[in-house]
């Protein structure tokens, strides 16, 4: 392979990485800030319990977003040079403000989030993660805004071989942006309803002593889910408008993702609008053994539909970075294959080794159930991460 | 607007090294710490590491955002060198993120030296980084700048766990920090001529003074806020 198609597919590898944990870092942000303002209000113990619980999910999975968030933000600068000189006076803005305005925030927030428990005053500590999740979808938004740039360069104009800004309010309106955002925050609420729902089944079948903490679990993850079916469907058939205005064609060579995607998408929306809210009526759901290992296995499904999602809007792009305006081929840097094939292959088995143990991390903190969550813990016996627990039970 | 933005530049570039200078010093040093200790620095590290890394995070941000057309001569350019640090950056990260989820001692014992391994990683690649900016190359000088920021780094760690966990003075942390931010200065200062020479377009640098000025204040107050709630050691379990 030559530089640019390995370039390409490092992109390709650690972007989609970076989303399966980003997809849901998003949703779960505001169901966690939701448990532990309830938490707050009522000062019962339960609604505690769950915000360490999903909260401890929460941070666990962080982890990897940043990883390979990092990898991410320097990518730019080792393989795409020619796109930061040719367009980086419109396309670094949006993330630019995206580091400083969003993320340090969002990361400086966390910080006082998960070290901050009995620490800070409660409503204090409270703030914390709705600033968290303020921040990640301030995030979610300057992001979009650059990839939107790239597909449908608006608010700019060429002078002297480089794209500058002319109309900032074009960018952040740009007809590529408003749908494809909505339908990215359903992806995230959705895929974070399908972890809960798949966690809970795993302990209704186990029958653990948690059967109340679970059944409250399950009614917040299904109705989200019921929602954020309608709104996911709902911003991804919209997209198909915008499509046809600036990017005409765009699906043409990627029917197959495309078609994958819709039907991943319609079954889901049959489990998550049809079938799951009226189990939910005198705690159906969870007596239905066969029905709730079929769910754990559908875990994962939205997060390929998301992958498949990002598929369609970034190859359907090619062969152009700047759509109509600079190729792929032009906003590669100049860098040799030894380098690049260093950097891929570094980069990728680093991240997906990384990806694998922070999986069976989630997993094993699922399994462990709320009676031992090391987040939040007050200290004393039988409240840390080390109280006469086996070792390393996955 | 172009001065605004170098001295943006400047100050999350100072930041960085003082900020997170004595995160990788503890890291690097943690090795030659008894075993039974190695815990208690990592606690002791664990509140500040997220709130000191964002800096850099901000950097690398300002850097494409308001410098474009430095991306090449600082990050394409040192190719090798920056996968690296981004490589040593992600290790030293996980070895913190991962290290308490488990017990299994052989587990701990790995985090600890991913830790180690990253925190050494950051300190090397930032010394031949800064060698290569100021030589025009890597030569055999890296050498001696890595080891002048492992010094320093190393230093300003020991003068935070003296700090943290022992009662040691402000003053003396204070010194390591500015200590520890000298490569940063060195690099300003030589290099000050060359950001205002290589700015955004104007358009980008008012949109982004706009929108971001505002904020800035939140930033410091959320800085300043993890000093003040996390200076004081406490027997609430740690989370890293």
């Amino acid at each position: 392979m030559e530089a640019l198609d390995l370039a390409r597919a490092q992109f390709a590898v650690t972007t989609s990485l970076h989303f399966l944990f980003v997809v849901l870092t998003l949703g779960l942000a505001p169901l966690v800030a939701l448990m532990q303002t309830r938490a707050v209000i009522t000062g019962r113990e339960i609604h505690e319990r769950m915000t360490r619980f999903w909260g401890q999910i929460y941070v666990i999975n962080y982890g990897l977003g940043i990883f390979t968030g990092l990898v991410q933000e320097f990518q730019f600068g080792l393989h795409w040079s020619g796109l930061a000189h040719y367009a980086g006076d419109v396309f670094g803005a949006p993330l630019a403000i995206e580091t400083l305005g969003a993320f340090f925030l969002e990361s400086t927030f966390l910080g006082l989030w998960i070290f901050g428990w009995h620490r800070l005053p409660k409503w204090a500590h409270l703030a914390c993660i709705w600033i968290v999740t303020l921040t990640a979808y301030a995030s979610a938004f300057w992001i979009m805004v650059a990839n939107s740039f790239l597909q449908n360069p608006v608010g700019s104009e060429l002078r002297g071989g480089k794209l500058v800004i002319v109309d900032f309010g074009a960018l952040v309106t740009n007809p590529n942006l408003g749908m494809a955002l909505g339908h990215t925050v359903g992806a995230g609420l959705w895929t974070a309803s399908f972890v809960m729902i798949g966690v809970c089944a795993y302990h209704f079948i186990k029958r653990t002593a948690e059967q109340e903490f679970f059944l409250r679990s399950m009614r917040l993850a299904v109705w989200t889910g019921f929602l954020a079916s309608l709104v996911t469907v709902g911003f991804g058939y919209a997209q198909f408008g915008v499509l046809g205005d600036t990017q005409p064609g765009k699906t043409d060579g990627v029917e197959g993702y495309l078609a994958n995607m819709m039907t991943l998408g319609n079954l889901l929306t049959v489990i998550s609008f049809l079938i799951l809210p009226p189990l939910l009526i005198r705690g159906w759901i969870a007596r239905r053994r066969i029905l709730l290992g079929l769910l754990i296995l559908c875990v994962p499904l939205p997060f390929i539909a998301s992958i498949l999602g990002w598929l369609v809007r970034e190859i359907g792009r090619q062969p152009w970075l700047v759509y109509n305006k600079l190729t792929v081929a032009d906003g590669v840097a100049h860098v040799s294959t030894a380098s690049v094939t260093f950097s891929f292959i570094a980069f990728t088995t680093v991240l997906g080794l990384l990806a694998l143990a922070d999986y069976a991390l989630i997993i094993r903190a699922a399994r462990r159930g709320p009676g031992d969550v090391p987040l939040g813990a007050r200290g004393g016996p039988g409240t840390s991460a080390s109280a006469g627990t086996p070792a390393l039970t996955l | 607007m172009e001065l605004l933005w170098l001295a943006i530049f400047a100050i999350l570039l100072i930041g960085y090294f003082a900020l997170e200078g004595f995160t990788i010093g503890v890291g690097l040093t943690l090795p030659w710490r008894p075993k039974a200790e190695r815990g208690e620095h990592i606690t002791a590290i664990a509140p500040f590491v997220l709130a000191g890394e964002v800096w850099l995070v901000g950097l690398a941000g300002v850097l494409f955002g308001a410098f474009p057309r430095l991306e090449e001569p600082v990050i394409t350019e040192n190719h090798t060198v920056v996968v690296l640090l981004v490589l040593s950056w992600v290790l030293r990260d996980a070895g913190l993120w991962f290290r308490a989820r488990a017990d299994w001692i052989v587990w701990r014992r790995g985090c600890e030296t991913l830790l180690t391994v990253g925190s050494v990683g950051l300190a090397l690649s930032w010394g031949t980084l800064v060698s290569a900016l100021i030589h025009g190359s890597v030569t055999a000088l890296a050498v001696l700048y890595a080891g002048i920021i492992m010094a320093l780094f190393a230093l300003h760690g020991m003068r935070f766990a003296a700090w943290r966990l022992r009662g040691g003075k402000a003053g003396a942390l204070a010194v390591s920090a500015i200590a520890a931010a000298v490569p940063a200065i060195v690099l300003i200062a030589g290099f000050a001529g060359t950001l205002l020479d290589n700015t955004a377009d104007g358009g980008a640098l008012t949109a982004m003074a706009w929108i971001l000025g505002p904020i800035i204040p939140v930033m410091a107050f959320a800085q300043w806020w993890v000093w003040r709630t996390f200076s004081k050691p406490s027997d609430i379990p740690s989370f890293f």
